[in-house]
């Protein structure tokens, strides 16, 4: 797949990240999926995508608080981590997948400044309908325009790093696995403790862990 | 009572797509919010400038709410502005249901119906699926969701007005967004049960042994440290594994 349209495919998943509709294209999951179908490679795509998603579990984007982006960072993740085979293709999607999302959330940050000064202010003058849809429309560009950036950059900085760091990824599986699973049970700890806590929903987790842990080894 | 007419109904609806599009730190969804009430102001102000204009005014200030959820104050204002309430009503009201409607959205949406909905499309990963049929899945289930509250709260809207908080009361959206959320911590527990017992198997139980207490500690960690546990998760985990790497290459 050429870089082109895996940045186009940035672009569009930002702009559903928050610009339009929020359809949850933009999820790590779908992200993952998608840009696996891309690349020739939709099950390491449902693999990074899916161990990404468990990361991005315990952030809700609440009252208009930073967070970090999934949509853009994921497509790179897996375009990236699809061109090195086993547990090293993981572990440097994951990685290019985290740095990304933090980098994705300072750019929303200062787009939304930008719009604070592209949007007509009705404060300080006239409003005119023409206004509102040019400013509204250009906005909504910019952002697919943001995204479009932030995976082109970081398609370039996975193409490098493949070549850097082909061939040293010293863990194996066993280590990746423990390594990554770790790091998921603390975002998977804030969920439960955001949602209530152990006291009040220990036993549902309880509940759903025995099940399916049995149903898994009896099935 | 003015008629809004269809057309500007449907006009407004799907601009609510985009209600987000140019969220910025001064007036949040405020241009959002008015982009997409501009087709029924043009219908209700038809041959009148300067009510379109006052109208645009009042619509372009600071709102802000869930984004599924501000349907119910577009069509609800709307609604105001085709039975001529005062400026100031409508200023009142935008501003009493802003925080109702972003604090219940929020719960209902991203910390309950999401997180439900993503964590089944999980599940049925960890239960073979191919991944098309698992983004499908997700897509379908979280949307039938999301399209639904959008269409309920603008149609709400619309046919209520002013008198919406009755409407709300009566769909108790907090007490669903309570049942979600124990559903998503079923589901989490669902995800972990099942990604161990596919990881099980008699050759690797130190490596299993190591993870399950490892995670272990995460989950309690986490749950102390709660949301903000995620910045230092990337950090921590994106460390280690560039540190990893370093070692890798230097060795």
């Amino acid at each position: 797949m050429d870089i082109l349209s895996l940045t186009l495919l940035g672009g569009l998943l930002a702009l559903d990240g928050t610009a339009f509709g929020q359809f949850m294209v933009s999820r790590p999951l779908v992200a993952g999926v998608l840009t696996g179908w891309l690349v020739g490679d939709p099950a390491s795509g449902l693999l990074i995508g899916g161990i990404l998603e468990v990361y991005f579990i315990s952030i809700f984007p609440v009252g208009g608080a930073e967070f970090p982006e999934g949509g853009p960072p994921t497509m790179v993740a897996v375009a990236t981590g699809a061109l090195v085979p086993g547990p090293a293709g993981i572990a440097l999607g994951t990685f290019l997948g985290f740095l990304l999302s933090k980098a994705g959330a300072i750019s929303t940050r200062f787009l939304r400044r930008l719009n604070g000064r592209l949007v007509p202010d009705p404060s300080r003058r006239r409003v005119t309908s023409a206004r509102i849809v040019w400013a509204h429309l250009g906005a909504v560009a910019l952002e697919f325009l943001r995204g479009c950036a932030l995976s082109l950059v970081g398609l370039l900085a996975g193409g490098l790093l493949v070549e850097v760091t082909s061939g040293h990824w010293p863990i194996g599986l066993s280590g990746t696995f423990v390594l990554l699973t770790v790091g998921a049970s603390l975002t998977a700890g804030a969920f439960v403790g955001t949602l209530g806590g152990w006291r009040r929903r220990g036993v549902l987790f309880g509940a759903g862990l025995t099940g399916f842990l049995v149903a898994s080894l009896v099935l | 009572m003015r008629s809004i007419g269809r057309t500007a109904r449907w006009s407004a609806f799907f601009r609510s797509f985009l209600v987000q599009g140019s969220w910025n730190n001064r007036t949040m969804i405020g241009g959002g919010f008015a982009f997409a009430i501009l087709p029924v102001l043009k219908r209700l102000n038809r041959g009148d400038p300067a009510g379109l204009s006052e109208a645009l005014q009042r619509h372009s200030e600071h709102f802000n709410a869930h984004p599924y959820l501000s349907n119910l104050a577009l069509g609800a204002a709307s609604r105001m502005e085709a039975d001529e309430h005062s400026e100031e009503d409508i200023r009142r009201f935008k501003a009493a249901v802003r925080s109702p409607l972003g604090g219940v959205g929020d719960a209902l949406v991203w910390v309950g119906w999401r997180p439900a909905t993503v964590l089944a499309a999980l599940l049925l990963a960890l239960a073979g699926a191919t991944p098309a049929f698992t983004v499908l899945f997700f897509l379908f289930a979280y949307n039938v969701g999301h399209l639904a509250l959008r269409l309920w709260g603008f149609g709400v809207g619309l046919e209520r007005g002013s008198r919406v908080s009755e409407s709300i009361r009566k769909a108790a959206l907090s007490k669903k967004a309570d049942r979600l959320s124990g559903l998503g911590v079923f589901l989490m527990g669902g995800v972990i049960g099942s990604a161990i017992g596919r990881s099980w198997s008699i050759d690797n139980w130190p490596i299993l042994l190591l993870a399950v207490v490892g995670g272990v500690w995460g989950l309690w960690l986490g749950s102390l440290v709660g949301q903000k546990v995620w910045r230092w998760t990337f950090l921590g985990v994106s460390g280690a594994i560039g540190l990893i790497f370093l070692v890798g290459w230097i060795g």
